[in-house]
């Protein structure tokens, strides 16, 4: 194609100069909107709401009585997956661009002769004990008495988004811009003045609609049914959403995502808040061991100062990490009101409290350094400790409670308390050799004869313990279903792959090579013995190498840690 | 607890700006609540434009302009409901990629702004100059179905009467075209026959090709809305959403329509289940039919399509038990190289079987976009105004003296269809196109064809409201043009029904009404003398009025807009004093609307009386020998690859529903294969995993979707990816000239 634009010729532009004010007018035109002087205003007489013809049948004829509870009902034999709904809800409350608080998914199976195909319409499951309301750390969701519908308070909420996490549906949604999480609450404002929910409006073929459902009937499905192939387990919190249907379903019924396997969230600020928290409590333990373990050696006492100011400045820099994930961190101090509930509100609770123990631990061996070693002092590292052990088991129970496998039980467990020992005893070990280092109390070779050694060895063996366990999830991989540990094991050889060889790599030379080096030379044959420098050196580099193992072991625990959620459509 | 604590609220805040923000209020009109913020001050109602539905949508305005919208519910057609397309269709009007300002190629290559005297002077200089070099019909143009039908008739008749064009053609060519020939020749005018209603009152539904769950949801919420336990048969090799929905599934091999129907026809004349008096009063032709199938035995037919005898016996036996059998079909029958000859099969069975102009009957073609109707009667493409002949003399002096024009300006010859305009310009008849609101280099047939012939031309226009189509982006000139929501006009809707469409969005920057744009063309080309009526799209309403005189579908009854308005759409014909028709007794909408009376103003079907439009009114029954597949699965191209709609929430090429981040995040973002577990587990393919699949004209990367709705030797790739038109074979139906999109030959391989 040509690409020069020839120049007018003389009639042409005698055309065109007459033409600014029929061009003009045709652009004023362009921008005069008329319709409503045009034509006659549509209905504009009626306040009640035309649509209701439709939907009055949709809704329950009188609301929830005692033990009862409004529930969507969804009858997938009238399910075409047109999505109608989604963007129903979309448009009539008002979301933002990209927000949808209702899905669509897709399952799929039966045979070569009778393949069986089935949209699934679903947003929140307004659940019995709602997952999203037990582990709010602001008592920003609630359960009404009344209807039954998990409703969030937008303006209490401070946007820790520990919800979402927890809820295995996928409902709450996270706002960036506000600071906060929206979600779903089943149009209540439409149901108090009798109007349908905007799906149950829109639905173009009524497979939508509110039912009175009886909690203990619903309790009583959650324990024998499945609630539908695919979705999580309805036992964690028991989903009031019924969905019919006349046919039945086949056994390989699966959702469309099925093989779909994509990176979750990194949640960055909570990645440096948990590595760093556990450094912090495990430069305390191990601190402490060592006083006990090492009483007398007066070269510890020495460091202890030194070892505790810096434990402390890691403990408030994850404490100040962990405020930047909030979406509202102004509103932080609410984080207190969930304690009976909200294992984060616990976290926040016992690191509180462990910092304020550490700051007081710290000022006194700097303040009163001839206290050191005094009953009263070593009760107040103890609770230090205390606290900071306290605070995670709650970091472990935070997760553990989403009932994600990646996370539960021994897998959060023993990766934060390994965690914790690692960076701990590679802080203690660090701290001390730079400290011994720089004021000359002894040589280095004295202080790794007296304690360092023993810091490696231990930190060798926590060190390949940690990694060991990591890599058993790669066993996962010859699994011959696609469990979620298997996806999470196929997301870290795939997707993931450059974070995993990084983890690896950091781990392996970081808390193994190099502790083992500096191992051999105070053991070894003292005749090649280093110099200082090499191994503050050494010392230096194992740790920054740990901690930079631990953080992207960390990325990989948050994108790795396959969610939940009810069945999908195809994702490319 | 009545006490309420100072500070309570830093503690436990139930309402704050957030809450508020969230704040639903009465939104009048006959509303529920609305978001308080986004509150009307007016409604007005406005025909959909994406599909032909023609689904009515009310829009809600604040000082004139559009802030929301909910779908109409009382229109007869959609009934209060809308599907995602619509609810999303303000909403892809804001968007970066809307073309603002007229964009020249500069020497450098690049589209460069320029105002609009600028680009109107590129326009005519360098058509001229090509008109001059290589005569008049070396420009041509390729419009749609997507404007409004005043814009379209302006479009051709500015086009051909004014800057000496013979040759234009639409998109309509890729969905309609074959629907089209099917009827003029069966019914002697392009015809369909029914009326939404239908959709209710049938007893028996058969769906060729057809998944209205997903290509037209809304007619699906009709046929649910059927009290009358109706069969539901669908033909379809894929188990679709709507084949889920059957009664009876026939899951035929692709491309054996043909033979099935006249299967259907022999087992059905072979027991006697026709209407012999239907047939003698009102076809021609049933002799030649009848003989024609006798060769198309249940256990030929059975062995073609794949089905069991068993299973069309049990179809012929439903047609003749059923006292209201209706046909329909879509892309599956119109995208074929034999889809003329397969839809006057479907048009046969309702003649034979006399089910005709009785509610819930009918041959019905479904069409597929918002105003292919308006674009089949007034393009003025290869059919003269008001779905006549260029070629008769007798047509072109009644266009001429309509239009208070001379004769001489009308084209005496037929256009070229779309596939020999791109012909043309292979062979250098063709140096300058304009495009109008169509995106061939993503749909056309065989695309990377496409794209190297649109290269060799000259000079290439395209008008569209985005300035990103894959089209726009090889435009020389792209002319920005206001959108639907910004501009007036009228469409028609599948079931005839004309419906307006309003200005209730003020276009961005420079954009004008295609209406605009076709008049400033005429202005610049020094024509516009012969356009001096067409002031307004309403004016122009009037012009077609006059050309619809006297032609079947005749709709002078239809006084203006505001009329139209009024009645919630008029169907064609609509003569002027037929005043008989009355608003219905029962609005379809409410219970029991079991049978709609003849004389129904909201809900009206042809053949009523039984005269079709031929010369001795009678209905013509035509018929062909099938022609085995023009690409059949070879050793190197083992499967079939199908093509089709994929989502109820992406339209065609995705230029307008991939604007809209909702719809988005509803469809998978890239290109899948749907690929039968048996075919997957021969080939080694994981499901989920990034294959290859080749026909002998490209090579396409997608992602495996492993599922037992395709049939084991067939795979399916949605046509909303660019990439599908890679693989498509260009074949064409020798009569409608509609590219065969379903069916070709194709290889998968592991990447």
């Amino acid at each position: 194609m040509s690409s020069v634009a020839l120049p007018l010729t003389h009639a042409e532009r005698t055309t065109t100069s007459s033409m600014p004010s029929f061009l003009e007018e045709l652009l004023a035109d362009q921008q005069d909107l008329t319709a409503v002087e045009r034509f006659s205003q549509f209905h504009s007489g009626s306040s009640q709401p035309q649509q209701a013809r439709y939907y009055s049948s949709l809704l329950p004829a009188s609301p929830p009585g005692p033990g009862e509870q409004y529930a969507f009902e969804v009858d997938l034999d009238r399910c075409s997956g047109c999505k109608a709904c989604v963007t129903a809800c979309h448009s009539l409350n008002g979301l933002d661009e990209d927000e949808t608080w209702r899905d669509v998914g897709l399952l799929h199976g039966g045979s070569v002769t009778l393949p069986v195909l089935q949209h699934v319409t679903t947003a929140c499951h307004h659940c019995l004990d709602p997952a999203c309301m037990n582990v709010c750390p602001t008592r920003a969701y609630e359960k009404d008495p009344v209807t039954g519908i998990v409703k969030h308070l937008d303006d209490q909420c401070f946007g820790c988004q520990y919800c979402i996490l927890a809820c295995p549906y996928e409902v709450p949604k996270y706002s960036a811009k506000r600071g906060i999480v929206r979600k779903c609450d089943m149009c209540s404002q439409r149901l108090a003045v009798g109007e349908a929910p905007a799906c149950v409006q829109a639905c173009p073929h009524e497979a939508i609609r509110i039912a009175v459902v009886k909690k203990a009937d619903v309790a009583a499905d959650c324990e024998a049914n499945p609630f539908l192939p695919g979705a999580p387990d309805p036992q964690y919190t028991q989903p009031t959403t019924n969905y019919k249907s006349s046919k039945p379903f086949p056994r390989n019924f699966l959702p469309a995502d099925y093989f779909a396997v994509h990176a979750e969230h990194a949640h960055t600020p909570l990645i440096v808040m948990l590595v760093l928290t556990q450094l912090s409590v495990g430069a305390f333990l191990v601190g402490q061991i060592l006083q006990v373990y090492a009483q007398g050696s007066t070269l510890f006492s020495l460091v202890l100062p030194v070892q505790t100011a810096s434990a402390l400045g890691f403990g408030l820099l994850a404490l100040a990490a962990s405020t930047m994930h909030l979406g509202r961190p102004m509103l932080a101090y609410r984080a207190v009101l969930g304690l009976w509930t909200s294992w984060l509100s616990r976290e926040i609770v016992a690191f509180g409290a462990f910092a304020k123990f550490a700051a007081i631990y710290a000022a006194v061996l700097w303040l009163w350094p001839e206290q050191q070693g005094a009953p009263w002092v070593f009760g107040l590292a103890c609770a230090v400790v205390t606290a900071g052990l306290a605070g995670v088991l709650c970091s472990i129970m935070i997760y553990h409670c989403t009932q994600r496998p990646f996370w539960i039980g021994p897998r959060t467990f023993l990766k934060f308390s390994l965690t914790t020992l690692w960076l701990g005893l590679s802080t203690v070990l660090t701290v001390s050799v730079l400290a011994v280092d720089l004021q000359q109390p002894a040589s280095i070779q004295q202080l790794m004869v007296a304690y360092g050694s023993s810091l490696c060895l231990a930190l060798v063996i926590v060190a390949a313990a940690k990694l060991l366990y990591e890599v058993a999830l790669f066993g996962h991989l010859f699994s011959k279903q696609t469990t979620p540990l298997n996806r999470s094991a196929r997301l870290m050889v795939g997707e993931l792959r450059v974070w995993t060889r990084i983890r690896f790599l950091c781990g392996l030379v970081g808390g193994i090579a190099l502790p083992a080096i500096l191992l051999n030379q105070t053991w070894g044959s003292a005749s090649h013995s280093m110099s200082p420098a090499v191994i503050v050196g050494l010392c230096l580099a194992s740790f920054t190498l740990s901690v930079i193992g631990e953080f992207v072991e960390r990325t990989l625990f948050f994108t790795a840690a396959v969610a939940m959620r009810m069945p999908g459509s195809l994702r490319t | 607890m009545a006490i309420k604590l100072p500070f309570a609220d830093l503690l436990h805040q139930r309402d704050g700006r957030y809450t508020r923000e969230m704040l639903l209020s009465p939104g009048g009109f006959g509303l529920g609540v609305v978001p308080d913020r986004s509150k009307p001050n007016a409604t007005t109602p406005m025909t959909c434009g994406f599909c032909s539905t023609g689904c009515s949508l009310n829009i809600h305005l604040q000082d004139g302009a559009a802030v929301g919208l909910t779908p109409n519910t009382n229109y007869p057609v959609n009934l209060g409901m809308a599907c995602p397309k619509g609810w999303e269709a303000l909403n892809v009007l804001h968007s970066s990629e809307r073309a603002t300002t007229p964009l020249l190629r500069n020497q450098k290559g690049n589209l460069e702004p320029v105002d609009w005297d600028v680009a109107m002077g590129a326009f005519c200089s360098r058509f001229k100059q090509i008109q001059r070099d290589h005569g008049p019909e070396s420009v041509a143009w390729l419009g749609t179905g997507q404007l409004a039908t005043e814009e379209l008739a302006l479009l051709g008749a500015v086009a051909k009467f004014g800057m000496g064009m013979i040759h234009g053609d639409g998109n309509t060519r890729q969905c309609m075209a074959t629907a089209v020939v099917a009827y003029k020749q069966s019914f002697g005018f392009d015809a369909p026959p029914y009326t939404y209603q239908d959709f209710e009152e049938s007893d028996c539904m058969i769906f060729v090709g057809a998944n209205v769950c997903i290509a037209h949801p809304i007619l699906w919420e009709r046929v649910m809305r059927n009290k009358r336990k109706p069969e539901i048969i669908v033909v379809d090799p894929r188990r679709t959403e709507t084949a889920m929905n059957a009664t009876q599934h026939l899951a035929i091999r692709p491309k054996s329509d043909l033979a099935l129907f006249y299967g259907l026809a022999h087992i059905l004349i072979e027991n006697g289940w026709i209407d012999h008096d239907y047939i003698a009063a009102h076809t021609n032709g049933f002799d030649e039919f009848a003989a024609h199938v006798k060769q198309f035995t249940p256990e030929i037919v059975a062995e073609k399509t794949g089905l069991t005898i068993e299973s069309l016996h049990r179809v012929a036996r439903t047609i003749h038990e059923r006292p209201r059998v209706s046909f329909w079909w879509t892309m599956g029958v119109n995208q074929s190289y034999e889809g003329v000859r397969a839809a006057q099969s479907l048009i046969n069975l309702a003649l034979i079987t006399g089910n005709m102009g009785r509610p819930g009957t009918g041959a019905n073609s479904i069409t597929g976009q918002c105003n292919a109707m308006g674009s089949r009667l007034f393009s003025n493409t290869t059919g003269l105004l008001g779905g006549r002949d260029f070629t008769k003399a007798e047509d072109r002096a009644t266009v001429a003296n309509l239009l208070k024009i001379d004769v001489n300006h009308i084209p005496s010859v037929n256009s070229w269809a779309y596939p020999e305009i791109l012909e043309g310009i292979l062979r250098g008849k063709i140096k300058g196109l304009w495009v109008v609101a169509t995106n061939p280099v993503h749909s056309w047939i065989n695309q990377n064809q496409c794209r190297d012939i649109l290269d060799r031309l000259d000079f290439l226009v395209v008008q569209d409201m985005y300035s990103t189509t894959e089209t726009a982006r090889e435009a020389d000139l792209v002319l920005p043009a206001a959108a639907w929501g910004e501009k007036d006009g009228t469409f028609i809707n599948s079931e005839r029904r004309f419906g307006v469409i309003k200005k209730v969005s003020a276009a961005p920057g420079q954009a004008l009404a295609d209406f605009q744009i076709m008049r400033l063309v005429a202005h610049h080309w020094g024509c516009e003398s012969l356009f001096r009526e067409w002031k307004s799209p309403e004016a122009a309403f009037q012009i077609l009025k006059r050309l619809s005189a006297g032609q079947p579908c005749d709709f002078t009854g239809i006084k203006d807009y505001q009329h139209l308005d009024n009645e919630g759409g008029i169907q064609w014909p609509y003569v002027a004093g037929a005043d008989d028709l009355k608003p219905a007794a029962k609005r379809p909408d409410e219970e029991a609307a079991d049978s709609t009376p003849s004389g129904d103003l909201t809900q009206r079907r042809l053949f009523e009386d039984g005269r079709y439009y031929h010369a001795d009114g009678k209905a013509k029954l035509l018929f062909e020998m099938p022609r085995p597949m023009p690409e059949p699965p070879t050793k190197d191209y083992p499967m079939i690859l199908l093509t089709g709609r994929g989502t109820a929430v992406q339209w065609h090429t995705q230029t307008r529903t991939g604007k809209s981040a909702v719809l988005n995040k509803l469809s998978p973002e890239s290109i899948y294969v749907e690929v039968n577990p048996r075919d997957a587990r021969e080939a080694g393919i994981q499901p989920h995993e990034w294959i290859a699949v080749e026909s002998q004209r490209g090579r396409v990367r997608a992602r495996a979707f492993v599922t037992n709705t395709v049939q084991p030797g067939q795979v399916f790739i949605p046509m909303h990816y660019d990439a599908a038109n890679q693989l498509t074979d260009a074949v064409f139906d020798p009569y409608s000239r509609q590219p065969s999109y379903k069916a070709c030959a194709v290889r998968l391989i592991r990447i």
